[in-house]
């Protein structure tokens, strides 16, 4: 082989590679990356059971005494969850008799599955999380996600054992919200969210006589009439609004819980299948 | 050596060859090149150094787009701060054409391939197939909008294939006017990132119906978007469709209501498409238009237009210190709510059938009746013809002028030798013909056109009509050709024959007789810290203005407009001055002629102190009907009056705190 050409070698080797990959079918570069992701995800997951592990065994190191104090503690927290949870079944009652009466449609109910965080991914790019349940559990590409602060996302994609859950910092992510005491639906989204910055969103289609600003916060939750997510969920905080130059609406920013950086568990809804 | 340098072959090969020796016949040649080099270089230098912009230009308009989207309308807001006209927000799905390029492409092979494969003799020609597949795609992303919202929505290829020629780089509305529950679903089911989008437009809302429609006017659809100072004029402009006054308010201040629009110029394709993820080259938000605040008090303006109900007619209050219009009623009239987004064809020819389309109290010129008695009454005074204290005249009920009887239609005549209060009070027609006679017809004249109600008030509304007279015999003989008689100026004093006048001008003049001048120029533009209007004084002394201003007082208290005494209307401690008047005109109506009768009525109030001046003008509907001022007019203005006072009357802890305009 010529000395020159044995020289181009490397160039060659790529240019045929790049070549190849653009003419191969896309079916087996999506079944190449899924089955890299699959290949992988173990890595991930192995890691997060010995976090649990690690986890277990710092627990073990506390006396019996504060144990059987945090039981105590944990006991009465249940006792107050029993009577909350009654007084709810009761509302839910009266709800149901009410929508019944007025002839409105009720509300999608949710099955719970709780899910061990795997990985977090903050970055200019992506915001999102990935859980410990996938196609194992049955969860599905747009079910909503959400933790004791509120809203925590959508699920984006499925695995066998994982799923990827893009968070409601991602600009991916739009919800349809009203602010705290007024009906009318507003449009949510997630902002352009720096690495290790604090999350925030940004809110457009606001009415004109909805104000708030950093002093006087106002609580953003979901609407529940985007069918996805229940209503009265957190968001966030809007910390301001400004009218828009059209004078039609206003727009703002939302500032979102900081424990959305910290999750080790999240809960998704499962839409129930209407009998 | 010399034989080598002649021999070509030997020559050949080397390095460089060279030409030896001479030949004329090369020379031309250098002339030739040098020439067409000498003509390159002129040509290339004309093309880049002077005609640059040209080329500039001709590159931009073949790559580049421009987009303009209009600017919402500015409010329109009563004195008070109230919206009387405002804009609402129309959420829709729209579709941007211009991103499926590569599905369109896609889906014309796909179509094609299948009509090869089934091996069929008709295949469709290429435009047909590229209508198929735009088709094919756009319904596959109306399915996606069927799924989440319910409904069933079919694409109709003629308007895709139209908005695909002529507007693809506009969104493609899919779904207009969603409401809030659909669009909350399309939100949150919508992929942030999709051809599919949300989308809103405004269309203006009108929070109180038809309340002072024909004042506050309607727009339509403006095809032409103008952005000033946007770049890019020569370029190929896809314009979304804005709004334009047609009439009223909307159409005087259409400069100052319009938004400003704003735009976007993108780079596209040879085929016009927009180049993917471009961002575009310029970019301007569009901004709304100015606020209006009217002189328009809403309260007022819906007492009169209850009061008035389903009779024809108008009615006009105006602030009599700066002339400020109140209220400025006129029925029929339309439902504003009709125009949003756009009128349809059966609305429309409703109000053409109802002739609700004029605003009676600016664009109808009618005989005013006996109110025009106070215009005589002010005349003879001035020109010391009439003496508060003196009767001119016996009225037996009827009086001979020329050769034709005048009776006295009011009360039934017989008022006998009346003084001017007792005259004005109770509309004695005997007395004003007398008046007429001593003041004459072009001293009379003179009179009204000092009052100018001989032409337009100049109001900042369109379609003022300008058909009022006021008539003498110079006009006579021009426009009807014929000679003046002393009935006519017996006509004329009361009112009648060729006097017409707006309801607007009416108004305008009981201010000025409240104000004691000759003259109100009417506004419908609210200025808080307006100066009071001065203009010509009246000229009366005390006394004869006391006289005039008694027999105003007396026509609500005891005369023709006594119906004011009613508890109904009647306003504690405040005195209401007024004049009634009933105006035939001979029309023909379902093949019969007659007539039908005008009832007017003006006044102003309180009579001691006057804010606030009234016209009203009642159109009877049946031929011979008698259909007095007294009776028809003035609960119009008895029922606005009463509201004034009651709003200005109530306490200062019940008063709405003024709505803020940003």
């Amino acid at each position: 082989m010529p000395k020159r050409l044995d020289q181009a070698r490397p160039f060659l080797t790529l240019g045929l590679v790049v070549a190849a990959w653009l003419i191969i079918p896309t079916v087996f570069k999506t079944f190449t990356r899924a089955s890299f992701f699959e290949l992988t995800a173990p890595v991930g997951v192995a890691a997060s059971y010995a976090r649990d592990l690690q986890e277990y065994w710092t627990l073990r190191l506390h006396s019996n005494s504060e144990l059987i104090e945090a039981g105590r503690d944990l006991a009465r927290l249940n006792a107050s969850y029993d009577l909350a949870v009654q007084q709810n079944i009761e509302m839910q009652g009266e709800i149901a008799r009410l929508e019944g009466i007025l002839r409105l449609p009720s509300y999608t109910g949710y099955h719970s599955e709780h899910a061990r965080v795997v990985r977090r991914d903050f970055s200019g790019w992506w915001q999102r999380l990935t859980i410990r349940k996938g196609k194992n559990y049955n969860l599905t590409v747009g079910a909503p996600v959400v933790f004791s602060g509120g809203v925590v996302g959508r699920v984006s994609e499925v695995f066998a054992y994982t799923a990827t859950v893009d968070l409601i910092s991602s600009q991916t992510v739009r919800l349809a919200a009203v602010v705290e005491g007024d009906t009318r639906p507003i449009s949510y989204q997630g902002g352009l969210n720096p690495t290790f910055g604090s999350a925030g969103g940004v809110i457009e289609f606001v009415p004109l006589d909805i104000f708030a600003s950093a002093n006087s916060a106002k609580r953003l939750v979901t609407s529940g009439l985007g069918g996805v997510f229940p209503p009265g969920l957190t968001i966030g905080s809007v910390i301001k609004v400004e009218p828009s130059t059209d004078g039609l609406f206003k727009s703002g920013e939302v500032k979102l819980d900081d424990r959305l950086a910290a999750l080790t568990e999240v809960t998704v809804l499962l839409p129930l299948e209407t009998p | 050596m010399a034989a080598d340098e002649n021999n070509l072959a030997d020559r050949s090969g080397r390095l460089f060859e060279s030409q030896k020796g001479y030949d004329p016949r090369v020379v031309l040649f250098y002339f030739i090149i040098t020439a067409l080099l000498i003509t390159l270089a002129s040509g290339l230098a004309y093309q880049q150094l002077f005609n640059a912009e040209l080329h500039t230009e001709r590159e931009s308009s073949q790559n580049q787009r421009r987009i303009l989207i209009p600017g919402p309308r500015g409010n329109i807001y009563d004195r008070h701060g109230l919206l009387l006209v405002g804009n609402r927000p129309r959420f829709a799905v729209v579709l941007y054409l211009d991103e499926l390029r590569a599905k369109f492409r896609a889906e014309f092979i796909r179509i094609r391939k299948n009509y090869r494969a089934i091996d069929d003799k008709d295949i469709p020609t290429a435009d047909q197939l590229w209508t198929l597949a735009r088709v094919s795609v756009v319904q596959s992303y109306l399915e996606q909008i069927n799924a989440v919202i319910g409904r069933d929505l079919k694409v109709d290829s003629v308007r895709l294939t139209t908005h695909f020629s002529r507007e693809l780089l506009l969104p493609y509305p899919r779904v207009e006017d969603l409401a809030p529950a659909e669009y909350a679903r399309l939100l949150e089911h919508l992929p942030v990132v999709s051809p599919l989008q949300l989308y809103t437009t405004n269309t203006r809302e009108y929070p109180f119906g038809s309340a002072a429609s024909q004042t506050l006017g309607y727009v339509g659809i403006n095809e032409d978007v103008t952005a000033e100072d946007f770049p890019g004029e020569k370029l190929r402009t896809f314009k979304m469709r804005g709004s334009i006054g047609r009439d009223g308010l909307e159409l005087k201040f259409d400069s100052l209501l319009q938004g400003e629009a704003g735009g976007s110029i993108f780079r596209v394709d040879p085929l016009g498409y927009r180049l993917r993820d471009a961002k575009p080259i310029e970019s301007r938000l569009p901004t709304q238009g100015q606020n209006l605040v009217t002189s328009l008090d809403i309260d007022l303006q819906l007492a009169a237009e209850a009061a008035i109900g389903d009779q024809t007619g108008a009615a006009v209050a105006i602030d009599i210190k700066t002339g400020e219009i109140l209220t400025l009623a006129s029925k029929p009239d339309y439902d504003l709510r009709k125009f949003a987004p756009r009128l349809a064809h059966g609305a429309a020819a409703d109000i053409t059938a109802r002739e609700a389309w004029t605003n009676l109290a600016i664009g109808g010129a009618f005989p005013p009746g006996s109110t025009f008695k106070i215009l005589t009454s002010i005349a003879g005074l001035r020109r010391g013809v009439l003496d508060p204290t003196q009767p001119i005249a016996d009225c037996q009920g009827a009086i001979r002028i020329g050769n034709r009887d005048f009776v006295c239609d009011n009360r039934r005549g017989h008022h006998g030798e009346v003084l001017l209060p007792e005259a004005i009070a109770h509309s004695c027609d005997i007395y004003f013909f007398g008046a007429g006679r001593l003041i004459t017809a072009d001293l009379l004249a003179e009179e009204g056109r000092r009052f100018r109600l001989h032409e337009r008030t100049g109001i900042e509304l369109p379609h003022e009509t300008g058909r009022m007279v006021i008539p003498d015999p110079a006009y006579k003989e021009k426009v009807i050709g014929e000679k003046w008689f002393p009935g006519d100026t017996a006509n004329m004093s009361i009112g009648q024959g060729y006097v017409l006048v707006t309801p607007l001008e009416m108004a305008c003049f009981a201010a000025s007789v409240a104000r004691n001048e000759v003259f109100t120029q009417p506004t419908l533009l609210h200025n808080p810290d307006a100066p009071v209007q001065h203009t010509e004084s009246i000229g009366l002394t005390p006394t004869q203005r006391a006289a005039l201003i008694e027999g105003m007082v007396g026509t609500t208290t005891f005369g023709t407009a006594s119906t004011l005494n009613l508890d109904l209307f009647k306003i504690p401690g405040v005195r209401i001055a007024g004049k009634t008047g009933t105006a035939q005109k001979k029309v023909t109506k379902d093949g019969k002629t007659g007539n039908i009768n005008f009832a007017w009525f003006i006044c102003f109030a309180p009579a001691d102190n006057p804010e606030i001046a009234m016209a009203v003008m009642i159109e009877g509907e049946t031929l011979g009907e008698n259909f007095g001022g007294g009776r028809y007019a003035a609960p119009v203005a008895g029922a606005v009056l009463k509201k004034y006072f009651e709003k200005k009357n109530r306490p200062a802890d019940q008063k709405l705190a003024p709505f803020k305009i940003e």
